[in-house]
């Protein structure tokens, strides 16, 4: 079987530290927003705060490493197979039907994922982004009238806030679910990890493109 | 003869030194305190035959005292609410003992004067001002109830024929030890007010007047050690800080020496600022716009050991035990919570305030406004604020909660004579009609003839009884629902479920599950489909 | 001239005398919320949490107290109340007991008699009568 390097070294930390911050902000999230009791609140509140920080620091570093890389084109839509995948993922998979899409360097997510990945990446993201912050300096937006003038209050903004989150979760769930939909149960999520993608018998022409030393069989 | 002088100035000096080494350090302490010795004062060397003498002697050397005090709600007890009403001890009637007009001889046993025995006081004679209950500082000088405010100097039988016999208080060892105003002195009224201790504030009873740091971390007698004056910084007699004119929101800063500030001074912000907390605490700062201090520094009034009266029920009055006697009852702990003169009590110690915006407006129901029985029980007073007048703050209150006597038929709120020897007064004679007709009449109002109870509420500010910082309130406390700050409406508490949007949660919760559930749907069904193929 | 001098390093020493005296005597008189405030932290300390009981100053009359004190006899004769009161005690305590700290230096006599005034106000019969609270 043919192996691709396809997730470099900082595509993979990204990916994992964004994984467990995510999960620490829904986590702590939650509980603020009275759903749950687990750290208790002051500590929720405050892990909440440091860790939207590190994740915002995050963030930074992976656009600008997107931008300068040329990478952000991964997640620029297409429809090209998207029907193909879909019909896949809902009826082909069970009769161990190939899967359409051939993962390459170039194009490392099938049109589903590119969409997906957009949708958090331009609605999610930011809704969460900047209701976030809107919600930690709340205080200081009072004291300039903005908000009262605005009309937005704390209400509102916690509210755009939960919606944001409650999509996340979802989003987590499902991606964590179809993370298992590789040809072994743990195939992707070691890819992963490794950085290194098994690709299915008889790679298409294309695969062969990727320069050598992203190549060993 | 030169070297003589000098040696004899040397001797003298030594032995003065000696002298003042071997005095010990509680005198030196006390002659640090102040400037004069009171006992040094002729004027003050005499014995005195009434307090009004004591305080001609005073005035023979604090000129203006007697005109400053006068100028006073502490003299007056009257107050001019903002909104033209005129309130004050002397006109308004309380769900406690409910109206000192026509009690004037027994409630004016804590008016700072002499002689207010009905409405036709001389409120112009400096004399009748009472100097020592506020410097008394030997603890001894006390007025008995019934006698209009004099200090009984001669040993009285009281009542008349009832063989109960009053030690005579000494005014000049009490006069030669006059000082400045201490918890004691102010407690002597204010820690019993509602007719016992700690009956109505709540936050202030008798543990205040020697409190460990968990009671009081200001007042703490091993500490801070403050006096009431500390924070109701007093010049000139007058007293800031009065209940009846609160400061619901101070947005100033910490103040500084030499500045002058036109505002109360008793607030915590006056000295404390808007950014109270450490750096590793800051967003309690952000609190400080909209809850008060109190809010969290003070998880619980009534705390120091003396119980409060939560309510009280008039109504039930006037019960006669098996041997004919006025009826007692007690709970287990012994303490009164039934008499026949007064009613049904309910008393609490630790108690969780109530919370409640307030943006320093009360309103208040006063004789003759008509109210009516019904659902809501009539509001005594008022504390007027919301989440939308931004100058409103979050704050701990009392709410005392009443049963009492009105007027029926002209639908008020009445006047009732309570105290007193005459077989008029509701407490010897346990007769509402009688009680109540003298009551009006001694006030020129009007009376039906008939007496019902109606449900009252008044509140309380709590703003003494401040915690230590780790006993102050968590986050959780507000920040949950059900908790201490449930009913507070019109702000988004994060944590308080009754502010979460019941379509977001059910559409948000819905959708993860839903993610969830197709999941495991196309899981299993993956499995099976693995499971077919071998 | 010299005379005058000594006339007057003499009676100004006497004065300060008699300044001191008077103001012994007035000490005498204890301070009574000094000594309340270790009753209450000191004694009771002990009194509630490890032996004796409660001490309710009102618990006796103002009789009583007089000749308890006088007879120094603490504890059914054990030890010496005047020893719970001294420097030496509170110098034990103060590790523990923020009033004993407080106090730590006031000569004993001093305070004794602190507590003598406290207690004989607060008696059953005294000027104003204390109970535990
Ligand atoms: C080290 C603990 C301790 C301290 C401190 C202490 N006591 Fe006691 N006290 C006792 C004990 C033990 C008894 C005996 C109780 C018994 O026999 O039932 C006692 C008894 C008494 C009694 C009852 C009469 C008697 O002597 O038996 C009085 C009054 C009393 N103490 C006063 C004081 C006062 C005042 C102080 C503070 C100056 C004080 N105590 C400090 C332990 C203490």
């Amino acid at each position: 079987m043919a192996r691709a390097y396809i997730f470099k070294r900082f595509e993979r930390f990204w990916h994992w530290a964004q994984a467990a911050l995510i999960i620490a902000m829904l986590l702590t999230g939650f509980e603020v927003h009275g759903s749950y009791r687990l750290f208790g609140w002051g500590r929720a509140a405050g892990l909440h705060t440091s860790v939207a920080w590190a994740l915002i620091g995050l963030w930074l570093f992976a656009i600008f490493w997107h931008f300068t890389t040329g990478e952000w084109r991964q997640y620029l839509p297409t429809t090209d197979k998207l029907g193909a995948v879909l019909r896949y993922y809902l009826t082909g998979i069970f009769s161990d039907e190939p899967h359409p899409f051939r993962v390459t360097r170039l194009s490392k997510h099938n049109p589903a994922q590119r969409l997906a990945y957009l949708l958090v990446k331009v609605i999610i993201n930011p809704l969460i982004w900047v209701s976030g912050l809107l919600y930690l300096y709340y205080n200081e937006l009072g004291a300039t009238g903005t908000v009262i003038a605005s009309g937005l209050g704390l209400g509102a903004i916690a509210l755009v806030h939960t919606a944001a989150a409650f999509l996340m979760l979802a989003f987590l769930i499902g991606h964590v679910y179809l993370a298992t939909t590789g040809h072994t149960p743990l195939a992707r999520v070691r890819a992963m990890i490794t950085g290194w993608e098994q690709l299915a018998d008889e790679p298409e022409p294309e695969t062969r493109k990727i320069p050598a030393q992203g190549v060993s069989t | 003869m030169g070297v003589r002088i000098c040696s004899a100035l040397a001797i003298a000096a030594m032995l003065v030194a000696a002298a003042a080494g071997g005095a010990d350090d509680g005198a030196s302490d006390k002659v640090l305190k102040s400037t004069s010795d009171h006992a040094k004062f002729k004027v003050l060397q005499q014995e005195f035959a009434s307090g009004p003498e004591v305080t001609r002697a005073c005035l023979t050397c604090h000129t203006e005292a007697a005109r400053q005090l006068q100028l006073t709600q502490h003299w007056k007890w009257e107050f001019l609410n903002p909104d033209g009403r005129r309130l004050g001890k002397k006109s308004i009637i309380n769900n406690f003992c409910t109206s000192v007009a026509s009690n004037y001889a027994y409630c004016t046993t804590c008016h700072i004067g002499y002689g207010w025995k009905d409405d036709r006081f001389d409120f112009s004679v400096q004399e009748n001002v009472d100097c020592l209950i506020c410097h008394d500082t030997t603890g001894n000088y006390r007025k008995a109830p019934g006698f209009a405010g004099h200090v009984v100097t001669q040993e009285t039988e009281f009542p008349p024929g009832s063989g109960n016999r009053l030690k005579p208080v000494k005014l000049g060892p009490i006069a030669q030890e006059v000082a400045r105003t201490s918890r004691d002195n102010c407690g002597a009224c204010h820690f019993f007010g509602g007719g016992g201790d700690g009956v109505k504030h709540g936050d202030l009873d008798s543990s205040l007047a020697s409190p460990d740091k968990s009671l009081d971390v200001h007042m703490d007698a091993l500490g801070n050690n403050f006096a009431c004056a500390t924070c109701h910084m007093t010049a000139g007699h007058q007293v800031p800080g009065s209940r009846y004119a609160p400061t619901a929101v101070d947005r100033g800063g910490a103040r500084l020496r030499g500045k002058e500030y036109k505002t109360n001074p008793t607030t915590c912000q006056s000295c404390h600022g808007q950014a109270p907390h450490k750096a590793g605490a800051a967003k309690l700062n952000d609190h400080t716009d909209k809850v008060a201090c109190q809010t969290c520094h003070i998880p619980a009034y009534a705390r120091g050991g003396v119980p409060t009266k939560m309510s009280w029920d008039w109504s039930t009055a006037g019960l006669m035990g098996l041997d004919g006697k006025p009826m007692v009852r007690k709970d287990a702990k012994g303490r009164v919570v039934y008499t026949a003169a007064k009613g049904t009590f309910v008393i609490a110690e630790n108690v969780v305030p109530e919370y409640v915006w307030f943006n320093g407006r009360v309103t208040y129901t006063l004789l003759g406004d008509r109210i009516e029985k019904g659902a809501q029980p009539t509001r005594i007073n008022h504390f007027e604020g919301s989440a939308g007048d931004n100058r409103s703050m979050i704050w701990p209150v009392k709410v005392f909660r009443g049963k009492q006597a009105y007027d029926p038929l002209y639908k008020s709120l009445v006047v009732t004579h309570m105290a007193g020897t005459d077989d008029t007064a509701f407490w010897t004679n346990f007769n509402w009609e009688k009680a109540v007709a003298v009551g009006m009449a001694s006030v020129g109002a009007p009376f039906s003839g008939k007496v019902d109870f109606v449900e009252t509420e008044s509140m309380w500010p709590i703003t003494h009884m401040v915690a230590p910082a780790k006993d102050a309130l968590r986050c959780h406390d507000c920040h949950a629902s059900g908790a201490r700050l449930e009913k507070v409406a019109g702000i988004y508490i994060p944590g308080r479920g009754s502010d979460h949007s019941v379509w977001l949660e059910v559409i948000g919760w819905a959708l993860a599950a839903l993610a969830l559930a197709g999941a495991l749907v196309h899981g299993t069904g993956r499995i099976a489909a693995a499971r077919r193929r071998h | 001239m010299t005379k005058t001098v000594y006339v007057a390093g003499v009676a100004a020493l006497c004065l300060l005398g008699i300044g001191l005296h008077a103001i012994d005597a007035h000490a005498a008189g204890g301070d009574w919320k000094r000594g309340r405030v270790y009753y209450q932290k000191v004694c009771t300390d002990c009194h509630t949490a490890k032996a004796g009981g409660a001490i309710a100053p009102n618990a006796r009359t103002m009789a009583d107290w007089t000749a308890y004190l006088n007879a120094d006899k603490h504890a059914k004769g054990k030890d010496s109340l005047r020893n719970y009161a001294s420097r030496e005690y509170r110098a034990s305590v103060k590790g523990t007991n923020k009033a004993a700290e407080k106090y730590a230096d006031v000569p004993d006599e001093q305070l004794f008699n602190d507590i003598r005034s406290f207690m004989l106000k607060g008696a059953k019969d005294g000027d104003s009568p204390a109970s535990c609270n």
